[in-house]
């Protein structure tokens, strides 16, 4: 419109106000589909706001002051601080393994952390965690607790696990609109250049190789869970440059191959190629080598709640000793025990717990606001989190579209966003209405400052700015929304900056405290994922029973 | 208006605000008929931006030659503008629905779409510009410029929004496009009779008008016989019934001597030879039992399939799970359909459960005598999970020991590797199968799947009197599959793979296409 305006000539004179007619009415029904497009959007207001409460209750940590005094004391052999899967995998380990009474203090209003769910009438819906990659044969204790809930449902003549065919991903699984068509699968094909297929040809291959790589030491350069990657340095150095650096000395330049590596890194790390270091960057390609007798090894498990499917088996198996809407925001430690300093944001009081051992499964920058006294000189300034929003978008229907229909995970090319998951595609009951969750990192600047952007904005901005980028894909979209509710992540997911992973703080973070504090979080691992969670858990409890 | 004065200069004010008026009301004629070329082509050709953002670009593109144009025009401009205007009226006025009807009959649509729109802009592109030389005289320019583009912007605007919220849900585009084009002729007549300058021509032109006008409010009143027209032709038949439930569009069509089923377009049974395919589906594994009393069918909401098993009064309930309430509800109340399954829908014995079955039958907890699963072919996704081994899986748990499943396959011949595929998935729960085929003439060789838990089937038992295709002969013959039938290799359909989803879609490639 502004440069329609520009062209107009303010002199006077019959020819000239010919023109001016033409311009006018060239630009009239352009501004009045504008017009109707804005009536069409102003047609319905979206309902929905933000969920989850954890983080008002988590910012208590910065200014303790306002707590009250405890009134109470309970009493336990061993504490677990955080019931994300690290802390509920901890708990679940204790029970199997030890006579030990514990007890587990989350401080959102149900267990699950990044892999909490929700549910309204069209379906389940993840809030985090979506998905599961089919396990290495090696991850025994993962395969384990995978058949207790008949997730595995056997093995095979030849050992290879059978997986229930209701949570391995359906088919289709993944599509990606580019070129205003919807493609299979993620990596771009569809109109884009040999050079470029070349590149990404090239680029799958070295990947496949450092997947079968194995250090001097005969492990594996890249494993899951990561501690039991090579010693190697021929491997390890590669966490000290950056993804972005290590493509570019490679000669990998294609736009596109860029633009996919972006997309993974943002998806599973929350960073930028810049921010995410080679050797992470390598480890989403070369750390997962699932085998399964009926699927392939690239097969994912995934259900409607996404991975709060999973919080709900550890829930199932034992749901005892939880102690939810419990905020710890300080330990005390002497020779014989640890206290927690505990407040109930139901009641609105605190109490102090008292253990013999503790097991942290939070997050360093939460353990550092509450070891302030205990550890002051516990260093975890390389551990950061990138930021994220999810919405769960109800939806009664899709614009017509073109190419592959609707699959799980839906991915735009060149969006700041990393798609959507559609919720209901592990529930095999047929519905027109559905839930989409939408996942979008927020990846251009540092960490802190992305996370002062999402703290600022509010829903309906940010609401606006899902809507945009939805429409980009799917235009009209907006009519066939019911519902949208946002959740912000300010500390999403660690990310795996170059030096984290084979640092020496990562190194050190791990290290208890007098036998008395121990850690297990997935930050720990450097990569955010439910397996390195799982692992931090069972090490944790490991290391207590050992003590 | 001040109607009190009889000053002169102010008695030419009516005329002039009855003139800006015809602005508004060219302009909001103007937009609607690019937004219902806009629409028509999204709702005809699909992918909606693409089709709105050239049907703009077209139209907009021909304004411009038409105001270009209106420079070539001299002489008498008011009767031009009046010629004009009926020319648009007309022209816009039956656009929508020449544009349905010459849809299903135009080898490129697209050429006669964008002439319209060319059409269409050109005249409407010539208005404004016309008009404002007409109004030239009468009002000082920096007046005329600013009133007409009021007028103009306010037209648009008030079009843009009654649109999508008043004409489409309420009008249709057809009669939409109609009671434009009367507004366009509305405005020439207007100036027909209001300028003295027009005398001349005003009979000549008033019976042309008039005729005009007759056939568009004719279009008026029969929009709906057009609509159902247009429907028509893409059905062959006379189209009888038509109602888009919750999950598909379902259209009954008739002719002298049968009734056709259509759902999103796909013909489901011909009541000439329906008989055929239901005898087939329900009769070999009905008579292989003795005294079967709960059976279940799956899919079969016309209740075709039902109207079969009430034969065998051993049957104490038939338990029939369909996902669409809309196609039971119509098997149940329509009187030439309830005539069709002899009101099997309402026998006591039969009931009609309105929910997904794989969600269903995941959470039964019965066992039946008898199992008949009649769904719609794999054409989709959602389709094709109800024919996967997981749910074959729960199909073989809800089945008795010694009962039967009888499985519609899709067509052996003209999708031999579908059929082969769904036959091997049903094997690999541990079926045992017994594969056979009848001829349906609507539909062509069609294919079934029986399946047992153990070998027990013989064509030996009862069947009902009364059947005109399956007899003792016929089920023998119906085994055999010749050679361009035979099985072939494939590999299991499964919730991630959906292989047979592919294998259909290629398989029918060539008869579709
Ligand atoms: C948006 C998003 C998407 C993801 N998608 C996937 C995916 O698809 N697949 C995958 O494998 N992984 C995914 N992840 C990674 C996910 O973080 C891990 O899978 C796993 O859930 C991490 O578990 P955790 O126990 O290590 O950490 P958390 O989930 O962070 O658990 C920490 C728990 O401690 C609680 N807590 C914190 N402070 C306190 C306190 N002071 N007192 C009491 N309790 C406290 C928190 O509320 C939380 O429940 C995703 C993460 C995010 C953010």
């Amino acid at each position: 419109m502004k440069k329609t305006g520009d062209h107009i000539h303010t002199n006077t004179g019959e020819t000239i106000d010919r023109k001016k007619f033409l311009w006018y009415l060239l630009g009239v029904p352009a501004m009045v589909s504008g017009l109707g497009g804005l009536s069409c959007n102003r047609q319905k207001r979206i309902t929905g706001k933000f969920v989850g409460n954890s983080s008002t209750i988590g910012h208590m940590l910065r200014d303790t002051s306002q707590i009250p005094a405890p009134s109470k004391e309970i009493k336990t052999q061993v504490l677990i601080v955080g019931g994300g899967i690290a802390g509920l995998s901890a708990k679940r380990w204790l029970r199997k393994n030890s006579k030990l009474d514990v007890l587990l203090i989350e401080m959102a209003e149900d267990v699950g952390g990044n892999s909490a769910y929700g549910e309204n009438n069209v379906s389940a819906y993840p809030w985090g965690a979506h998905y599961l990659p089919i396990p290495s044969l090696h991850n025994i204790e993962l395969i384990d607790f995978l058949h207790e809930h008949n997730i595995i449902i056997g093995f095979d003549t030849k050992g290879l696990p059978i997986y229930n065919e209701y949570y391995l991903c359906h088919d289709p699984e993944e599509r990606l609109n580019i070129n205003g068509h919807w493609q299979e699968g993620i990596i771009p094909q569809l109109g884009v250049p040999d050079e470029d297929k070349k590149q990404i040809k090239r680029f799958l291959t070295e990947m496949d190789v450092y997947r079968s790589a194995l250090g001097s030491d005969g492990k594996d350069a890249f494993a899951i869970p990561l501690d039991n990657s090579t010693c190697d340095e021929k491997y390890r150095a590669l966490d000290s440059t950056s993804f972005k650096q290590y493509l570019t000395e490679n000669g990998y330049t294609s736009t596109y191959l860029l633009w996919y590596l972006e997309y993974c890194c943002k998806d599973d790390y929350g960073c930028n190629i810049a921010g995410t270091s080679a050797w992470a960057g390598i480890h989403y390609f070369a750390g997962r080598k699932g085998k399964a007798a009926n699927a392939d090894p690239s097969a994912i498990l995934s259900w409607p709640e996404g991975n709060g499917f999973l919080v709900k088996q550890f829930k199932k198996e034992d749901n005892a000793g939880i102690m939810s809407s419990h905020l710890v925001y300080k330990l005390e430690k002497d020779e014989k025990q640890v206290t927690a300093y505990v407040y109930d944001a139901a009641k609105k009081e605190s109490i102090t717990i008292v253990a013999e051992k503790i097991i942290m499964a939070t997050p360093q920058y939460v353990n550092k606001k509450i070891l302030a006294d205990v550890a002051p000189d516990r260093s975890v300034d390389t551990f950061d989190y990138a930021p994220w929003i999810i919405a769960n978008i109800t939806i009664n229907g899709m614009p017509a579209q073109r190419g592959l229909a609707l699959c799980w995970d839906n991915v735009v090319y060149d969006a700041a966003s990393v798609g959507y998951v559609n919720a209901n595609h592990q529930n095999i009951t047929t519905n027109s209405k559905k839930v989409l969750t939408f996942y979008l990192p927020y990846t251009s600047d540092t960490p802190k400052t992305e996370r002062n952007k999402l703290y600022a904005a509010s829903y309906e901005q940010l609401q606006d700015k899902i809507l945009e980028e939805l429409n980009y894909a799917h235009p009209g979209i907006r009519q066939y929304i019911e519902h949208m509710d946002i959740r912000m992540w300010g500390h999403g997911m660690i990310a795996p900056v170059p030096g984290l992973i084979w640092g020496t703080q990562r190194h050190l973070a791990k290290n208890n405290i007098d036998n008395k504090i121990f850690f297990a979080h997935s930050d720990l691992s450097g990569i955010s994922i439910f397996e390195e969670a799982f692992y931090q858990g069972i090490k944790a409890a490991n290391e207590i029973m050992g003590t | 208006m001040d109607k009190s004065t009889t000053n002169d200069s102010i008695a030419a004010r009516p005329l002039q605000v009855l003139l800006l008026f015809s602005v508004f009301v060219i302009a909001t004629c103007g937009l609607i008929y690019e937004l219902i070329a806009g629409t028509l082509a999204s709702y005809l050709l699909g992918d909606s931006v693409t089709q709105f953002s050239t049907i703009i670009g077209a139209y907009l593109f021909s304004m411009g030659i038409g105001s270009w144009l209106s420079k070539f025009i001299d002489g008498d401009l008011l009767k031009w503008f009046i010629r004009i205007e009926v020319l648009v009226g007309i022209i816009g006025g039956i656009s929508s629905c020449l544009l349905f009807i010459l849809f299903e009959y135009a080898v490129s649509f697209r050429i006669i779409l964008y002439t319209l729109v060319g059409i269409t802009g050109i005249l409407v592109g010539l208005e404004i510009p016309l008009l404002m030389r007409i109004l030239q005289g009468r009002l000082q320019f920096k007046e005329l410029v600013s009133q007409v583009f009021t007028y103009d912007y306010i037209g648009a605007l008030l079009a843009s929004v009654i649109f999508p919220l008043v004409l489409v849900p309420y009008l249709g585009l057809i009669r939409t496009s109609i009671f434009f084009g009367l507004l366009n002729i509305g405005v020439a007549l207007f100036v027909l009779y209001r300028f003295p300058e027009t005398k001349r021509y005003r009979t000549t032109f008033t019976s042309g008008i008039v005729f005009f006008i007759m056939l568009l409010l004719g279009g008026f009143v029969f929009a709906n016989r057009i609509m159902t027209y247009t429907e028509t032709i893409a059905f062959q038949d006379k189209v009888i019934y038509s109602k888009s439930t919750q999950y598909q569009r379902i259209v009954l069509t008739r002719n002298n001597h049968e009734l056709r089923l259509f759902l999103n377009g796909n013909l489901q049974f011909s009541s000439s030879d329906e008989y055929r395919y239901h005898e087939a589906l329900i009769h070999p594994g009905m008579q292989a039992l003795h005294n079967a009393k709960d059976i279940l069918v799956l899919g079969g909401g016309d209740g075709l399939a039902a109207r079969e098993l009430l034969k065998y009064p051993s049957i104490r309930s038939v338990t029939l799970v369909d996902l669409d309430k809309g196609m039971t509800a119509l098997f149940k109340e329509n009187e030439i359909l309830t005539e069709l399954n002899k009101r099997s829908l309402l026998d006591p014995k039969v009931t009609v459960i309105n929910t997904d079955a794989f969600s269903w039958i995941r959470d039964n907890r019965k066992e039946y005598d008898a199992i008949f699963i009649d769904f719609p072919d794999p054409s989709n996704y959602s389709v094709g999970k109800l024919y996967t081994n997981s749910f074959y899986a729960e199909v073989y748990r809800s089945l008795k020991q010694d009962g039967f499943a009888v499985v519609q396959s899709t067509s052996p011949y003209m999708a031999r590797r579908s059929y082969w595929c769904i036959n091997h998935t049903i094997e690999s729960v541990g079926f045992l199968t017994i594969p056979y085929h009848a001829y349906v003439p609507s539909f062509g060789e069609w294919g079934y799947t029986l399946c047992s838990k153990n070998y027990t089937w013989k064509n030996t038992g009862q069947l009902p009197a009364g059947l005109r295709y399956m007899n003792k002969a016929t089920m023998e013959n119906m085994l055999y599959f010749s050679p361009d039938m035979a099985d072939v290799p494939t590999e299991i359909n499964k919730l991630n793979n959906q292989v047979l989803v592919h294998y259909f879609e290629e398989d029918w490639g060539p008869y579709t296409h």
